[in-house]
This record gives C-alpha cells, structure tokens and sequence, in this order.
C-alpha cells in the first residue's frame, strides 16, 4: 500500500498581516496627540553676569491692569500704539528698559501679549528693544520700596 | 468554428501591498508620535512670535485656578502644592543641568500672581531660560 506524504506548505501565512498593521496604526492614531511646542523665550537675568540696576524713573514703566488696561508711564494706551511710543525713546537711547508690571489680578494672556508685542519691534519699528524685564512682586518690593 | 470562451479576469481587489502601505503609515506615526510629558488641559495664550522649543525641557503647568504641575521633562508631570515646591523642584533640575531651559504652560486667563510667583521661583533658582509656551496667531516666526 502507498502511503499518501502529506504536503507542509513552506510559506509564512502572511494574510493576517494586514490585520496586525492596521491594528498597529489605530493604536498609533488613537494615543497620538499634536503637542504644542513653541512658545516665546524669556531670558533671565543671571546673577553672576553684572547686572545694571533699573531705576523705575529712567525705565518705561508698562502697567497692566485687569481686562488688559495698559497705562504706559501712566498714560493710557492701546497695545498696538505702545511701538511708536517706544520708538524716539529707543533711537535715542538704544538700550533704554522697558519694564513690563502686570498688577496681581491681571490675566497672564495680556502679560503675554504686551511681551509679544514688544519683542517683533525690530519688525514693525525697525529697532529692538534689548533691555525688558518683568519684575516679580518679590523683586519689586526688594528694589523699589 | 468552435469559439474560445472569454478568459475570465480576476474580480477580487489587489490586496497584495496593504500590508506594505501599512507599515508605511505605521513608521509616519512611529516617527511622528511624541509623548506629552504634561497632559494639564489648558487655554494657552496666543502670539505672533514662536519658537522652537528645545526636547527634554522642563514643564511647569499652570491652570485657570491656580493648580502647579511640574515635570523635569522625563516623566509625567507631578502636582505640587505651592510656589515653594516649585523653587525646590526647580533648584534640582538647575543643579543637574544649569542650562536646562523651562517650558511655562500657563493658561491665558490665570491671575498673574500665580504665575509671577512660578517666575520668581524659576528666578531664584538660577533658571536661564522660559519658555512661555503658546498658541499659533498669525504666523510662525523662523525658530533662532
């Protein structure tokens, strides 16, 4: 009698691949998430590197109040004026400060907006404004009080 | 004459670079997967001017209502109760790594006095650089 050899196929079953792949890319779309990862810079001031004390007097002194009310040297303004108020000071004294004093209740985004503004001077007014700080409230009690 | 009978094509969809297109959309996600190491649901501000912000920074999240999460940029962001924790959690990353810049994750609408109190913290521990993190206006500006 003849004994039938039973015939293994030598190929890898490959048809569940796909399954596999596309299980693979729900998993990956699910758990990905488009991170936001650009922000603005803000150097600190470095204690080791010398430091010219500001005197409030000499500096522009911007005030943000709640609701995004600035006073600019205590005058009222609008964001997008606060430029061409720079703009003399700034040609005349390239390094003059500018400090920017959000009160305690202000909302951070108006902070962040005035901070935007002053830092594309070089685009809009064609001058940079190289000395800004943003005083902390601990800073302000030790330096102007 | 006896007529050939018409030769059959094949009905079934060609299946056979599926997988290939798959795995192809698998590396795209591989590739472009980053873990968030702060999850903290915020309403970030908006600006004209974004830069790149470097991999592995430090993370300090800030909500609406004040809540503080900080993540030394390795591990999933941990709350901490004050400004005071942040100064210690801060003064360590500093220490390990004097140039490690700090990423501000701060919603637009938070009083200041959280956030300046983060700042000083940062201030006092020798920090270098923040970044305060945000949302796209207009256009990018060219990262520098």
């Amino acid at each position: 009698m003849k004994l039938k050899k039973d015939h293994a196929d030598p190929e890898i079953p490959t048809s569940s691949m796909a399954d596999i792949a596309f299980l693979l890319i729900i998993y990956f779309m699910v758990t990905t998430t488009f991170a936001a990862t650009r922000g603005l810079d803000f150097s600190l001031p470095q204690e080791d590197k010398e430091q010219p004390l500001v005197e409030k007097e000499e500096a522009v002194l911007i005030e943000i109040q709640p609701g995004g009310v600035l006073m600019v040297d205590q005058k009222r303004m609008e964001i997008g004026d606060i430029l061409e108020y720079l703009k003399p000071k700034l040609e005349r004294n390239a390094m003059k400060p500018v400090i920017i004093r959000p009160l305690e209740a202000t909302e951070y985004g108006y902070m962040v907006a005035v901070f935007d503004e002053i830092r594309q001077a070089k685009d809009k007014i064609g001058i940079e404004v190289k000395n800004v700080s943003i005083p902390t409230q601990r800073e302000i009690e030790m330096f102007w009080y | 004459m006896r007529i050939k009978p018409r030769s059959t094509q094949n009905q079934g969809i060609p299946t056979a670079s599926m997988a290939d297109i798959a795995f192809l959309l698998i590396i795209f996600f591989m590739v472009t997967i980053s873990f968030e190491v702060d999850k903290t649901t915020v309403t970030l501000p908006k600006t004209d001017l974004r830069f790149e912000i470097p991999k592995k920074a430090a993370y300090i999240s800030v909500t609406e209502s004040g809540q503080i999460r900080v993540s030394s940029g390795e591990e999933i962001s941990v709350p901490v109760p004050g400004p005071e924790e942040v100064l210690s959690f801060a003064a360590g990353v500093v220490a390990a790594d004097p140039s490690k810049p700090f990423v501000l994750k701060a919603d637009k609408n938070v009083p200041y006095r959280y956030v300046d109190r983060v700042i000083d913290a940062l201030k006092q521990a020798k920090a270098e650089v923040i970044y305060l993190l945000s949302e796209q206006e207009t256009v990018d500006a060219p990262a520098t």
